[in-house]
Parts: C-alpha cells; structure tokens; sequence
C-alpha cells in the first residue's frame, strides 16, 4: 500500500510511483463512469511556486526602516516554503471557473498570514525553534523583538494585498470581504491562534484533535474555501471546499508528524498526533481523511477535469510522491 | 478569550474618547455611528494589540498599563504574543463581516487604511526605529517626529479617516480630516512626555519617570519643557484650523476632542 511506502522510506527520498515518470495515474471517480486521467501535479505546483515566489518578491519591496522589510522577506521568501496554500486556493478558484489572476493575491496574501503565524510559533516564549524551512528561525537571526514585529506587520500586509490587487472586475467586492473574513476568521482565537494556544498548554490527549484541526485543519479549510469564493462558488460548493481543505490540511500535518516520527531526531516539537496515538492509530486516521476529502470533491463531478489538482493532492498529501521546490520538515 | 478582554476592558480615562473619532467622523460626512462601530472597536483592538506586545519583555517590558498588570504578567509571554495576535485578525474581521449598510467598496477602502496605519509603514515602523533610536545617544526632532507620527498619529488617522471613508466623506474632506488626525496624534504624544515629566505613576496609571530613567529622546528633553508646552498649543490650533470648513455644529465633538488631548492630565 502507497502509505507503508511512505512510513518505510526516509522523508527526503525521491520515491517513483511509476519506473521514472513523475505523473501520477488515478482513476477519477465520477457518478456514471470512471475515468481514468493524467495530472501532473508536480508541474503544476512547481510553476505555481515560481509566480508566487514572483508576486511575494514584488509585494514586500525594501523600503525603509529596511530591518523590517528584511525581515519579513527572510521568512516569507524563504526557499524551503512550499506554497501548499496557495495551490488549494489557486485550484480552487480555476475549479469554477475562475481566473487565477483573482485568486493570485489571496494567495499571496495565505503565505502572508502563514508566514506570520510561524514566525510567532518559533519564538522563544512559544516553541522555541531554532530552525525553519531550511534556515534559521526569523528571531534567531533578527532578533526577537524584530520578530515579533515582522509578524505584526505580515498580518495587515495580507489583508492589505488582497484589496489593492485583486481586480475587482473579477472578484465582486462583497466577495472580497467574505475572503478577508474567512482568512482573519482562520488566524485569529478561534482558529490558528487556538490551536496555537492549546498547543503550548500540556493539554491532554484530547487537546491534540482540537490543535490539529486548528492549527493545520483552519490553513487548509481556508485557503480552500477562499479560493472557492474568489472563483464564484455557491454556498454548497463552499461547505464542501471548507469539508475538504480541513480534511486535507489535518492529513497532511498527520503525514509530516509520521515521518518525523520515522527519524532519529531529537526535534520533535509539541504533542502531534502520533506522539499521543502511535503511528498505527494516525495512519488509519490518514486513510480515512484521505477518503473524507476525495468524498467531497466526488461532489464536484460537474467540473470534469478541473476538479484533478485539489484531486491529486490528497494523494500527495498521503503519499509524497515527488520532491517540491526543497523539502524541508 | 479572556485575556483579549482583559486588555481590552480595562480602561484609562482617555480611552472611551478614542473610540469615538470614527463615529463623529461619520456623522461628520454625514453617516450615522452604527456604520462606524465596527471600525471603531476594529481601532481599540488594533491598539490595544499594540500596547500587549509593546509592554512586553523583549520590546519596552512593562510591568503596569492602564492601571494593572500588564497582560504578559498576568497570563504569561506566549499568551500575550498570541492575544495580540488574534486582536489584529479580529479587528479586520469585525470590520469586514460586521458593517452594515455601508458599500463594500468603502469597506475595502477602510480596510486598506487600517492596514497601512497597522503595519510597517505604521505602528511596526513607529515601534522599530524607537527602539533604534533608544540605543544611539542623539536624536533629532525629525527623528522623534517620525517615531511618534508612527506609533501614535497613524492609528489615529485611520480612525478619523475610515471614520470618514464609511461615513461617506469625499476625497478633499477626508484628506482635511487626515491632517487633522495627524496634528491630535502627535499632540497627544507631545502631552504625553510633558506630562512623563511632571507627574507620578499613580496619577498616570502606568510606570511614570520611565522616559527620564531610561535616557529616552521625548519633546521637554529634546527642546525643553516651556518650548514643548508651545508646541503642543501650536499643533492644537493647527488642528483646529482643518476642522473649520465643517459644519459648525456637527464638529464641535472633534473639537472638543483636541481640546480634551491637549489639556489632559493622564
């Protein structure tokens, strides 16, 4: 089964699902026929990376007084990012229909907020990391106090990019502020910043659902439901993109926690789940979110083909089956 | 989450009053104060955010605020970096989701300005070069100038301006209330350091003498006390001068206001 491939290997390893193609085959399944489709995913995300990579450089220009702006750079631009986000929100959107020139700012705007809340979670008062995608975490190089504060100022800085960018010829303002409700929503005490909380608490095993879901459940379920509302979703299709980006963001901090948990590490941060349940339990978990997740993108039949990004990445979510941009855990 | 209200409630009694700019803005331009209470309270958590991780260790470390301990004391470092942070997600997401009868283009506008007084080129510059300067031995009045106007005059204006921006101000009247603002926020600072000087802790209701002990640059050090008072009465009628081509009535709150930021004594 795909998934013991995953536990066995190291999380760094290239593993081919077929001889040397990276594309994946995955039968689709629709509500007459199956049909068998290729997508490649890696393609598409990897490229997707690049332009957000582009439009982040862009919006976060040096001004002055330069160590913030250097700052928020060093987290936000940082090469380990894999801008799962952004490729949630971005699919989304193209699902129904939609531009993914509207959709690029909220993006944007994801890494932005996420970037934030990391910055804040590293620091010496919360889990005191040392380390982040690949670098050294934001206030062991600038300092603390600069930390906190280029997490302060990447907050409003996302809000801000979603209105000032977002043409508005294709995204109707009433719209934009159910994006911008669903993102504060998602970081603030009910969602990441709860997560967070309960996280740093030595709470009991049934804390740790609640810290998945908000810590990585919220991410998901809102880069997912934002591109939705950018794409001109109806309220239904937007339950099940909030059904599914919740499926997906748990599933895939479940799969990074069973690799780590397969390291000889000493860096294991928090309670995760395997920590409180065992690899067997959170693998069991995994499959089952796996087929939550691909249950409501069942729904979107109607889409064709459009709906096989947000498809295929439950399975990479599950499966790693490529290397993105550089892996970092 | 309690700790949000905790700083949140506790009010100095300057404090009600500043909520209020937004709402007279409005009625100013002609909107009503239930389109402005979301963006009025979306001010008080953006300040109040500020103020938690302005006090807290690595940055000013602050014991007492308005009165009390500060948040960081009572419920612990972690928790106060993560109250601020959610005060922030909170006040755009009361704005976007709780203001009514107002257009969404206007909201949007609003929510624009509020991120920019908010962010690096607002508060966070403010707080940044402040804490720069505090470790040089000069400062220049241009200097302290831009720290204050960051850390103070910014918020403020983005409450006159949203204030105005929901109200539905035009452009020039908006602009007028945006001078306005900038005078009464750097006013208020101007009052603050005088008064750093010449009054105690409990009067204050947080830690007073702190400018003096710690060597920091503030007005009566850079151009001595008298001269600072001039000052202060100098940006108050400036202030006053842009409130002139509004109806006579329909200002007198603002008015009032600047009065109020010039001649308090906490």
């Amino acid at each position: 089964m795909a998934f013991s491939t995953v536990i066995m290997s190291s999380p760094h390893a290239y593993i081919p699902k077929t001889a040397s193609s990276p594309t994946i085959r995955r039968r689709v399944r629709c509500s007459s026929a199956s049909v068998s489709t290729q997508f490649d995913l890696r393609t598409y995300w990897t490229a997707l990376i690049k332009e957000i990579d582009q439009k982040l450089d862009d919006a976060v220009p040096v001004l002055y007084p330069q160590r913030i702006y250097e700052a928020m750079r060093y987290s936000l631009l940082a090469k380990g990012a894999k801008r799962a986000p952004p490729v949630m929100c971005v699919a989304a959107c193209e699902l129904f229909g939609g531009d993914r020139a509207a959709a690029f700012p909220t993006a944007c705007a994801l890494e932005m907020v996420h970037a934030a809340s990391l910055v804040h979670d590293d620091l010496p008062c919360m889990d005191d990391s040392q380390s982040r995608r690949g670098q050294p975490s934001n206030h062991t190089v600038f300092g603390v106090d600069m930390a906190i504060l280029a997490g302060d100022a990447l907050f409003p800085l996302g809000f801000r990019h979603i209105v000032t960018n977002t043409p508005t010829n294709l995204v109707p303002e009433s719209r934009l502020l159910r994006v911008i409700t669903e993102i504060a929503r998602a970081v603030g005490s009910t969602g990441m910043a709860a997560g967070q909380f309960l996280d740093l608490d030595d709470g009991t095993p049934n804390a740790v659902d609640f810290v998945q879901e908000k810590k990585f459940g919220e991410m998901g379920r809102c880069s997912a439901v934002c591109g939705g509302l950018l794409g001109g979703a109806s309220d239904g299709e937007i339950q099940r993109l909030r059904n599914y980006g919740q499926a997906v963001g748990i599933l895939y901090q479940l799969v990074d926690d069973i690799l780590e948990a397969k390291t000889e590490t000493d860096n294991k941060k928090g309670k995760s789940y395997v920590s409180v349940y065992g690899v067997e339990k959170a693998m069991e978990v995994a499959e089952d979110l796996r087929a939550q997740a691909k249950k409501e993108l069942d729904g979107l039949e109607k889409y064709g083909d459009k709906v096989l990004p947000l498809y295929h990445f439950v399975d990479y979510a599950v499966d790693r089956g490529f290397n993105v941009g550089e892996q970092f855990i | 989450m309690n700790l949000n209200r905790y700083s949140l409630l506790v009010k100095r009694q300057t404090r009600p009053a500043d909520p209020l700019p937004p709402c007279r803005r409005r009625e100013l331009v002609g909107g009503n104060e239930a389109m402005a209470i979301p963006m009025a309270c979306a001010i008080e958590m953006i300040h109040t955010m500020s103020l938690i991780h302005d006090d807290l260790p690595c940055m000013d470390n602050d014991d007492l605020r308005r009165g009390k301990p500060t948040n960081h004391k009572a419920f612990g470092e972690d928790t106060a970096v993560l109250a601020g942070d959610a005060l922030i997600s909170l006040a755009f997401e009361h704005v976007a989701a709780k203001t009514r009868n107002v257009d969404p283009h206007r909201v949007l506008q609003a929510i624009v300005e509020l991120g920019l007084a908010v962010g690096s080129e607002g508060l966070v510059a403010g707080q940044i070069n402040r804490r720069l300067m505090q470790m040089r031995e000069k400062v220049s009045l241009e200097e302290l100038e831009y720290i204050h106007v960051h850390k103070t005059s910014k918020l403020l204006e983005a409450a006159v301006v949203c204030g105005a921006i929901i109200g539905g101000g035009d452009g020039i009247e908006v602009e007028r209330l945006r001078k306005f603002a900038r005078c009464i926020g750097l006013l208020f600072q101007v009052v603050d350091d005088i008064l750093d000087v010449t009054k105690s802790s409990e009067e204050l209701g947080k830690t007073a003498g702190k400018d003096l002990a710690s060597d920091k640059a503030t007005y009566p050090r850079l151009m001595g006390l008298e001269r600072a008072k001039e000052f202060a009465g100098e940006l108050a009628a400036k202030a006053v001068e842009e409130l002139r081509h509004f109806d006579a009535l329909r200002v007198v709150p603002l008015y009032h206001l600047a009065d109020y930021i010039a001649s308090r004594q906490n």
